[in-house]
C-alpha cells in the first residue's frame, strides 16, 4: 500500500508540470499582458502631455503616432519580464524558481506573489473553516435523523428545502439576500469583512463585527453543499441498515437505537470519507464568485481579478497553490479510505 | 408494423418516474416552460400577433418587418404596433389587432418623459415585473434569457455527452497504459482555469452563443469522462461481456450493443445536474461580463444590473425567482429520474 500511494505522489510532478506549462503557454498567447499594457499606459500619458504643452515638443509628436515606446525599450521590458526567450526555456526558469520557493513579482503591485497570497490566505481559511464545520456538523445528524424517518413527512419536507438550497447557487443566494437583507431592512452589512471603523471598535467589538459582516457570505457559501452530503450519508446509513449484519443484531435483540450507532454509523461515514481529502483545497481557495459579491478580499476574488487585470505572476503562484492542494487533497481522501476502511487495499491499479 | 420498440424494462422505468410526483410535475412544468419559450415571439413581443386593416389579415410576429406607411402611417420604419393600437381604437372604423400579453421586446427602450428607468412592475404599462436599469421590460429579458440558457445548456450538454461517452467508453474498456495517459491528461485539464481561457477567448473574440457552448464544451466533457469511464471499467469485468466476447463478438459491438446500453441509465441520470450546471456557468459568466454580447438578453446580466442597482429590488427578485424556479425543476425532474432508474428498495425496522 506504501509502494502505491509513494506512486500516486510521483504522478503529481508529470501532472503539475503539464497544468502549469499549459496556462504558462496560454499566458504567452493572450494580447493584453503587462508590456501592452505599458505602453497603452505610456500612450495615455504621452497623449495627455501633447495636448497640454500644445505644440511646444516636436520630437514627441513624432514617434506618438504610433508607438510611444522604443524598439530598445520594449526589449528591454519584455527582458525584465522573461518574454524574450522561446517558451520552454523561459518556463523552465520560471520553474527552476518555483522550486527555490520564488513566485516572482506582482506586475501590477510589484509586490512579491507569495507575499499577496500570504495575506490573503487568513479570509480563505477563514470562511472555509466554517464551512466545513457548518456542513459536517449539519449534514450528518441530519443524514441519520432522514434515514431513521425515511418517507416520513420531516424527510420529505427537508429533501424539498435540500434540494432547494442546491439548486440555487451560493453567489445568487448572495445577490438576492443582499438586496433583502442589506438594501431592503438594513439588518446585513453590504459586503466586506469588517466596518469602516473597524480599528477604533474594542476586542468584543472586533468580533461582533467580524461576526456580523459573516453572516451572509457563509449562508451562500453553504446552502448548496448540504444536499449531496446529507444524502449520502441518509442511502449508505439505509444501505446498512438493510445489511444482513444489521438484521443479525436486530434479530438477537439490540435495541434499534444501538443498531444503528453501534453497528450502522461506522460503516456508513465511510463514504464521507472519501471527500474529506478534497477540503484542504476547497477551504484554501474560496468561491470567487461569491468573494465578489460579498467584496471579501480572499482567494478567489485576487484570482478572479489577476486573471482579469492579466497579473500573469499571481496567477501562476496561485495556480501552483492550488494544484498542488488538489492533487495532495486527492492522496489524502484515498488515505482516509484507506484508514477507515479495512477492506480497501491500493495493491492492484 | 412496430416502429418503435420500447423494451417493458423502459415502459416500467417510465410507470416508476411517473409515480415519482415531485419529479413528474417538475418534468411537465419544465416541458412546458420550454414549449413556451420556444413560441415567445407570440407571447411577449411588440410586434402584434393578428391585425385586421382595411379588409386584410396580417400575422407581423414571424413575418417580415412591416413599415408604418401600409398602416397610413407617416414613416417608413417599422410600425410602433402600441401606437396603432390606440390610433385603431379612436378612429372606430372597424379595423383592429391583438397585441401580445406583454407588448415589449427584450431590446426596446421604454423611456418616459421627466422620468429616469428603472421603473417599478406596473400594470396599467404592462411591464408586469418592471423595466430594467435602461428602460427595457424585465419580463421579456427574463423569458428570452430562459430560451437562451435553456437551449445552450441543452447543445453544450450534447456535445460534453458525445464526448465524454465515447473517450470514457474506450479509456474503460481497453484500460492500461492508454487509461493511464488520459488519466493524467483529464487531471490536467480539470486544473487548467476555466475562465482564465473564457476571459482570453473573448478578449480576442466577441464570443456568440456558439462560440460560448464551444469554450464550454472544450472543459464541460471531463466529468462525463470520468462517469463513462469507471461504469465501463465495472461493466466489462460483468459475465455477459464475457459471454459476448466467447461469442466472438468484437470490441465495437461489445461497447455499442452491451456496455452502452447497460449504462443509459447513469447517462440519463447525470443529464438533468448537467442542464442546471450550464445553466448556472452561463448566468456567471454573464454576470461576470464574459458571457455573451451586451443586447442579448441573459441572466447573468440582469443580476449584475440587480447587483449594482440595489434599491430596484424588482430586478433582482425578477431574475432570481426564475433563476430558482428553473433550477429547482431541473433538479427536482433529475431527482425523480434518478429515483426511476435506480430504486432502492430498504428494509425499514417499524
Amino acid at each position: 500500500m506504501i509502494a502505491y500511494f509513494i506512486r500516486r505522489l510521483i504522478l503529481i510532478v508529470p501532472t503539475f508540470i503539464g497544468i502549469t506549462i499549459m496556462v504558462f503557454a496560454i499566458t504567452r498567447f493572450v494580447p493584453g499582458g503587462p508590456i501592452e499594457r505599458i505602453i497603452a499606459n505610456a500612450r495615455q500619458m504621452q497623449a495627455m502631455h501633447s495636448s497640454a504643452g500644445g505644440s511646444t515638443g516636436g520630437t514627441g509628436s513624432v514617434a506618438g503616432a504610433g508607438q510611444p515606446l522604443s524598439v530598445e525599450q520594449i526589449n528591454r521590458l519584455k527582458k525584465y519580464y522573461g518574454f524574450d526567450e522561446p517558451l520552454l526555456k523561459s518556463y523552465f526558469s520560471w520553474l527552476s524558481k518555483v522550486l527555490h520557493g520564488n513566485l516572482g513579482r506582482s506586475t501590477r503591485y510589484y509586490d512579491p506573489v507569495w507575499d499577496i497570497i500570504k495575506a490573503r490566505i487568513p479570509i480563505s481559511l477563514y470562511f472555509g473553516i466554517l464551512t466545513m464545520i457548518l456542513i459536517y456538523g449539519v449534514c450528518i445528524p441530519l443524514g441519520i435523523a432522514k434515514a431513521v424517518r425515511h418517507n416520513s413527512g420531516f424527510d420529505n419536507i427537508s429533501s424539498v428545502i435540500i434540494f432547494t438550497g442546491y439548486a440555487i447557487p451560493g453567489w445568487v443566494a448572495g445577490v438576492i439576500m443582499l438586496v433583502v437583507f442589506s438594501s431592503r431592512f438594513d439588518i446585513f452589512p453590504l459586503g466586506g469583512l469588517t466596518s469602516d471603523l473597524f480599528s477604533d471598535l474594542s476586542l468584543i467589538g472586533k468580533i461582533k463585527d467580524i461576526a456580523w459582516h459573516t453572516v451572509l457570505p457563509l449562508l451562500s457559501y453553504v446552502i448548496g453543499s448540504f444536499s449531496v452530503m446529507t444524502l449520502l450519508m441518509k442511502n449508505t446509513l439505509m444501505d446498512n441498515l438493510s445489511a444482513d449484519y444489521v438484521r443479525t443484531a436486530i434479530a438477537k435483540g439490540l435495541p434499534f437505537k444501538k443498531a444503528v450507532f453501534r453497528h450502522a454509523m461506522q460503516n456508513s461515514l465511510i463514504p464521507i470519507a472519501t471527500g474529506f481529502g478534497n477540503n484542504i483545497s476547497i477551504i484554501l481557495s474560496g468561491s470567487f464568485l461569491i468573494e465578489k459579491v460579498f467584496n471579501i478580499n480572499g482567494m478567489g476574488l485576487l484570482g478572479y481579478e489577476s486573471v482579469v487585470d492579466r497579473d500573469y505572476p499571481v496567477v501562476m503562484g496561485i495556480l501552483v497553490i492550488s494544484s498542488l492542494l488538489f492533487m495532495i487533497g486527492n492522496i489524502l481522501s484515498d488515505i482516509c479510505v484507506a484508514i477507515v476502511d479495512p477492506r480497501v487495499r491500493f495493491n492492484k491499479h | 408494423m412496430k416502429t418503435m420498440i420500447i423494451s417493458s424494462l423502459t415502459k416500467k422505468r417510465w410507470e416508476r418516474f411517473k409515480s415519482v410526483k415531485r419529479g413528474f410535475v417538475s418534468f411537465i412544468i419544465l416541458a412546458l416552460m420550454i414549449f413556451l419559450s420556444v413560441f415567445a415571439e407570440l407571447l411577449i413581443n411588440n410586434r402584434a400577433i393578428i391585425v385586421y386593416y382595411n379588409g386584410h389579415l396580417l400575422f407581423p410576429t414571424y413575418s417580415e418587418m412591416i413599415p408604418g406607411k401600409k398602416f397610413g402611417l407617416d414613416y417608413d420604419y417599422e410600425t410602433n404596433y402600441r401606437a396603432l393600437e390606440k390610433k385603431f381604437r379612436k378612429e372606430k372604423n372597424g379595423n383592429w389587432l391583438i397585441m401580445p400579453p406583454v407588448p415589449y421586446n427584450p431590446f426596446e427602450n421604454d423611456l418616459k418623459k421627466g422620468k429616469y428607468p428603472p421603473f417599478p412592475p406596473s400594470f396599467k404599462d404592462r411591464h408586469f415585473l418592471g423595466t430594467d436599469n435602461v428602460g427595457r421590460d424585465i419580463l421579456a429579458r427574463v423569458v428570452y434569457g430562459f430560451r437562451t440558457a435553456i437551449f445552450f445548456s441543452l447543445i453544450l450538454l450534447f456535445l460534453n455527452y458525445s464526448m465524454g461517452i465515447s473517450l470514457g467508453c474506450i479509456m474503460g474498456y481497453f484500460g492500461g497504459k492508454f487509461d493511464l495517459f488520459f488519466q493524467r491528461i483529464l487531471e490536467i485539464w480539470s486544473n487548467i482555469p476555466f475562465l482564465y481561457v473564457v476571459i482570453i477567448i473573448s478578449s480576442i473574440v466577441v464570443p456568440n452563443i456558439m462560440i460560448l457552448v464551444l469554450i464550454m464544451a472544450f472543459f464541460g466533457w471531463i466529468q462525463m469522462t470520468w462517469v463513462m469511464r469507471t461504469m465501463t471499467y465495472k461493466e466489462k469485468e460483468r459475465d455477459y461481456v464475457l459471454a459476448a466476447r466467447s461469442l466472438g463478438a468484437s470490441d465495437l459491438r461489445i461497447i455499442f450493443h452491451h456496455i452502452i446500453p447497460n449504462t443509459v441509465s447513469v447517462i440519463v441520470t447525470y443529464a438533468p445536474f448537467a442542464i442546471s450546471g450550464g445553466i448556472v456557468a452561463l448566468t456567471s459568466l454573464d454576470y461576470l461580463g464574459f458571457g455573451l454580447p451586451a443586447p442579448t438578453p441573459s441572466w447573468g446580466e440582469l443580476l449584475l444590473q440587480g447587483w449594482t442597482n440595489m434599491d430596484a429590488w424588482w430586478i433582482s427578485s425578477s431574475v432570481v425567482a426564475a433563476l430558482v424556479i428553473t433550477l429547482v425543476v431541473v433538479t427536482f425532474t433529475g431527482e425523480g429520474i434518478r429515483e426511476a432508474l435506480d430504486p432502492k428498495m430498504h428494509t425499514i425496522y417499524e
